[in-house]
């Protein structure tokens, strides 16, 4: 029997839809953490530390996408991306849990974009991201052909892919950072940060 | 401990930003570790535990069935 995996054509045009799906998932996440460090540098709004650990969760996602473009796809990359989109749902279901029911320590803190909240956001992010994941594992199919095109042959993609991933390697030493100055060695807080009282 | 994970987390990007697969993934497994830690500790509370009493809604005591289904 046939089937479209026999072209070399197909598979060359499949494999030039996985790696520019990962790259526009990559483009996208770095563009969310962009906003995000947006709103803490811009408009002073300290993240919370449940809102740090959905940052980390974000990274993780990138990094699995950054391996498949250095190292081919694979689905053990697939699978940290994935570990850590679950990771983000937890986070966000949990912080907002501790935040529907406004009491003293515990209200949603930051501003609404579009009317909701951030945590309420990466409810949807981490959604958004599984549910790509799952249309693309619907439309492109297994793991054999997919992983015999390494990015390479793209030179172009790669090209874009190396800057996006640089970017985000950037973003995540502003981060880290960023973190010892708010929250030194101790618990992390959104008062202010420690290290420039 | 919140910089301990960052710390991680930069360690593994960069090492797969550089080709380094096999570190760059033990890295991030320790972030992940010292992640999902942080996030127990963080929502762990003396007074509640891991529960969350506040989103618990007020049991309403079923009626019973007294006339062929009508209450």
């Amino acid at each position: 029997m046939t089937t479209v995996t026999d072209s070399p054509g197909m598979v060359r045009t499949m494999a030039w839809m996985n790696y520019a799906f990962l790259l526009a998932m990559m483009a996208v996440i770095a563009g969310i953490l962009t906003a995000a460090m947006t709103m803490q540098y811009g408009y002073g709004e300290l993240p919370c530390p449940l809102c740090l650990l959905q940052r980390v969760a974000l990274f993780g996602v990138c990094l699995g996408i950054i391996q498949s473009f250095r190292h081919g796809f694979s689905y053990q990359n697939t699978g940290v991306s994935l570990v850590f989109t679950i990771f983000l749902l937890i986070v966000s279901v949990r912080q907002t849990l501790l935040d529907i029911y406004p009491r003293p320590g515990h209200e949603y803190i930051g501003t609404e974009v579009f009317g909701i909240h951030m945590p309420v956001w990466s409810i949807v992010i981490a959604v958004c991201i599984l549910t790509a994941y799952a249309l693309k594992l619907t439309a492109l199919g297994s793991n054999d052909h997919l992983s015999d095109v390494q990015p390479a042959q793209y030179p172009v993609l790669s090209k874009i892919a190396g800057l996006v991933g640089l970017y985000v390697v950037v973003i995540a030493v502003i981060n880290t950072v960023s973190v010892f100055v708010q929250c030194g060695l101790n618990q992390c807080h959104t008062f202010n940060y420690q290290l420039l009282q | 401990m919140m910089f301990a994970v960052f710390v991680v987390l930069s360690c593994a990007l960069i090492l797969g930003y550089m080709g380094r697969r096999a570190l760059s993934l033990a890295s991030m497994f320790i972030c992940f570790v010292l992640a999902v830690w942080l996030f127990l500790w963080e929502i762990y509370s003396p007074e509640y535990g891991f529960r969350m009493p506040w989103i618990q809604v007020e049991h309403i005591p079923t009626p019973h069935n007294t006339d062929n289904g009508k209450v």
